[in-house]
């Protein structure tokens, strides 16, 4: 999809529009320095001491393959302040079943992440799914999202977030709670 | 049938005004073709051979007459001229213009229609019964399940992206007509013994270079938890599926890999975690959907016996119509009439824009409006009374309607081949010509009674030729086309993978040689009640590789 001489950075999206992204990712502790907010694999987070993790002096994120499994994340989901979940490209929809598993089921509180091949059709896809910020890079998908055009329907034939049930309607059905 | 409420409306018309903008950028040079794919399959439009080729959905098959009537205008109006019903109970137009796609989506719309989910690699076009509502043998209606079903897979947020796309059939008899077990998910409705409906679920059934019959993971499963169901099998494939090959993304090879025990644990584990979510169905809103489907009223039309009884004497031809292409109704003063699109020589599956309003004009007249699109690329009148019989049967003769080959040899299925379709080795289409020729003889093909014949141009076989009583697989080997045979598939209740008899045969034997396996199951059946399919289950392949091998190496 993308086809742009010049590779934007990438930036932090919300609902509510861009923000700073205060996380640096990194393959290790050591590499994250004194970075107080650091992104790690999964196994590298799951190797680290408990006491480490849970360090009051700085925030360690964790970052999900679609190949591996969130089992080993589920009893400690408290002490996460940020899941980064991997789209390597935009067709691998592993993730979004990720996303409902932990904000739906577990009620995960910290702040769920898509990185990737995060594409503009894809978006509304994964706010429904439970993500709160989307790691963006495309060019097209960085101007659509400044331009708040999301590529979204007005209308959804299942439950999601920031979707309401409407009353009258059958019970699969939502609208966005924008309306 | 179905309406569309406002809240369907809202929704078709804002993804046309969404293609449209994406149509427009592409003509204007800002979207290459690549860029441009994924937005294109998402609303039903392929690049074939020759053209783009637009895939329009017929929800399970079901379509009223002002909508087949839309149908004939957008092929007379867009297209050449006729459309192609598929083996998905869909329709294609093989030649429309990319520029004219968002006017034929806007036609589309006016008449509750739309092209979503007909390609890509997520739920599809939700397939069901031909005969659904009609069938004497009807336990319950299917139609309202795979409409519920329809709906919620629509544009669904965790599902869109799956490994491969995905197939779901549901059939409301025990004799299956809707080939559930070769679906990803087949949905059997049947009544428990305390008399309530629900579904026995199977998974992983599917066709293609690695054919599988599905397995059953739950004997009966209560109306209320469809859906909540239906997503813990979806998650599970979602998140375990094989994304490394494309050809062993499908669920069946999951299922296969796992093994049906444990992959039904975890579909079991997924689903209680899920069983009293948000998706489970309150009675409220199934009765809402089923109230759409409700019997129409059928006015009593004792009359008809007789009158069909004479005219049946009177004329021989129409006699045979009758008995090949007429099958019983819950309410006996009527039948369900199958509209053969099999002429013989012609294409199977093409109707010409004049044919599908002749339909449409016969439907509305004298089939409560109601017309059906069947997995064997034919078209069903649900609801004709036995009296209008000789009507419709007149009517359908004026434009070549009236084949009375339903079910027999030269009701071929058969995948549009390589004559369209970029995935073709071999074409698939003069052959479905030539074997319906040479077996052209109303008293010959009645003599050798039920035969399924079922070709496909590739091994992704689109023309089911895995569940063909007879099957026909075309490859392309050396630079020449050549196909392979099976024997003994079977997509009904009692479904099965045909057997591959042995090398292949040319463009030019491939004919006779079907002639031999038949004329073979003539020799050795019990009698003429004894079918081909029947006959080769009681015999195995031996005799006719016999027929097929030795008689050529002695003709040699």
């Amino acid at each position: 999809m993308t086809d742009i001489s010049e590779k934007p950075e990438s930036q932090l999206w919300a609902r509510e529009g861009f923000r700073e992204d205060p996380y640096i990712t990194a393959e290790t502790l050591e590499e994250a320095g004194d970075a107080p907010a650091v992104i790690l694999p999964l196994a590298v987070w799951l190797g680290l001491d408990e006491t480490v993790r849970n360090a009051t002096n700085r925030r360690i994120g964790v970052s999900v393959a679609p190949g591996e499994s969130i089992d080993p994340l589920l009893p400690l989901l408290g002490s996460i302040p940020v899941i980064a979940l991997q789209f390597p490209a935009f067709n691998d929809g592993r993730s979004y079943s990720k996303a409902e598993v932990l904000k739906d089921r577990h009620q995960f509180q910290g702040e769920l992440r898509a990185v990737g091949d995060v594409l503009i059709d894809q978006v509304a896809y994964m706010l429904r799914t439970g993500f709160d910020t989307l790691k963006v890079t495309h060019a097209v998908t960085l101007t659509r999202l400044a331009d708040h055009n999301l590529h979204d329907t007005p209308v959804y034939y299942q439950p999601g977030r920031g979707s309401h049930t409407k009353a009258g309607n059958y019970s699969w059905r939502r609208v966005p709670d924008t309306q | 049938m179905y309406r569309y409420d406002e809240f369907d409306h809202a929704f078709v018309s804002a993804r046309v005004e969404q293609f449209k903008d994406q149509v427009e950028r592409r003509l204007a040079g800002e979207l290459t073709e690549e860029q441009f794919r994924p937005l294109r399959l998402m609303n039903g439009v392929y690049l074939q051979l020759h053209a783009y080729m637009l895939r329009v959905a017929i929800p399970y098959g079901t379509l009223s007459a002002r909508q087949m009537r839309k149908l004939a205008h957008i092929a007379r109006t867009y297209d050449r001229g006729y459309g192609h019903f598929t083996t998905r109970q869909n329709l294609q137009y093989n030649w429309p213009a990319l520029k004219d796609m968002p006017k034929v989506l806007d036609e589309l719309a006016e008449v509750e229609m739309h092209a979503l989910q007909t390609s890509g690699n997520c739920i599809r076009n939700v397939t069901a019964d031909h005969f659904a509502g009609a069938a004497a043998d009807e336990i319950a209606d299917p139609r309202p399940y795979a409409e519920i079903l329809r709906q919620w897979s629509s544009m669904h947020p965790e599902f869109s992206y799956l490994p491969r796309k995905f197939k779901i059939a549901v059939t409301g008899a025990e004799r299956d007509r809707a080939a559930i077990q070769v679906h990803d998910i087949g949905l059997h409705l049947k009544k428990n013994e305390a008399g309530e409906i629900g579904f026995a679920v199977y998974v992983g059934g599917g066709q293609g270079r690695t054919p599988m019959v599905a397995k059953k993971i739950r004997d009966f499963l209560p109306v209320e938890d469809l859906l909540t169901y239906t997503t813990a099998i979806m998650r599970v494939y979602n998140l375990n599926g094989r994304r490394d090959n494309k050809y062993k993304a499908r669920i069946k090879i999951l299922v296969h890999e796992t093994g049906t025990e444990e992959l039904t644990r975890q579909v079991e584990i997924e689903w209680l975690a899920l069983k009293n979510s948000d998706l489970k169905l309150p009675q409220t809103d199934v009765d809402a959907i089923d109230s759409y489907f409700r019997p129409p009223h059928l006015p009593q039309r004792p009359e008809g016996w007789s009158a069909l009884a004479s005219a049946r004497k009177a004329d021989h031809a129409f006699a045979a119509w009758v008995d090949q292409n007429v099958t019983p109704h819950k309410n006996p003063d009527y039948g369900v009439v199958t509209i053969s699109l099999k002429p013989i020589g012609g294409i199977p599956g093409d109707a010409t824009d004049a044919q599908m309003d002749l339909v449409a004009d016969i439907a509305e007249q004298f089939s409560q409006d109601e017309i059906r699109v069947s997995h064997e690329q034919n078209l069903i009148l649900p609801h004709v009374a036995i009296a209008d019989l000789r009507i419709v049967y007149d009517l359908l003769l004026t434009d070549g309607l009236a084949t009375a080959n339903a079910g027999l040899i030269t009701d071929i299925i058969s995948c549009p081949g390589l004559d369209y379709c970029a995935l073709a080795t071999a074409r698939s289409i003069p052959v479905a010509q030539r074997i319906s020729e040479r077996f052209a003889d109303p008293a010959r093909q009645a003599d050798i009674g039920e035969l399924k014949l079922k070709i496909s141009g590739c091994i992704n076989a689109c023309g089911h030729h895995h569940v063909g009583h007879i099957g026909i697989l075309g490859v392309e080997k050396k630079g020449e086309e050549l196909y392979q045979i099976s024997l003994g598939g079977s997509g009904d209740e009692i479904c099965t993978i045909g057997d591959i008899t042995g090398r292949g045969f040319s463009s030019e034997e491939i004919v006779d040689a079907i002639e031999t396996i038949v004329d073979r199951y003539l020799e050795v059946r019990t009698d003429k009640e004894e079918t081909f399919l029947a006959a080769y289950r009681r015999l195995g392949a031996a005799p006719f590789k016999d027929a097929l091998y030795s008689e050529a190496a002695n003709a040699a």
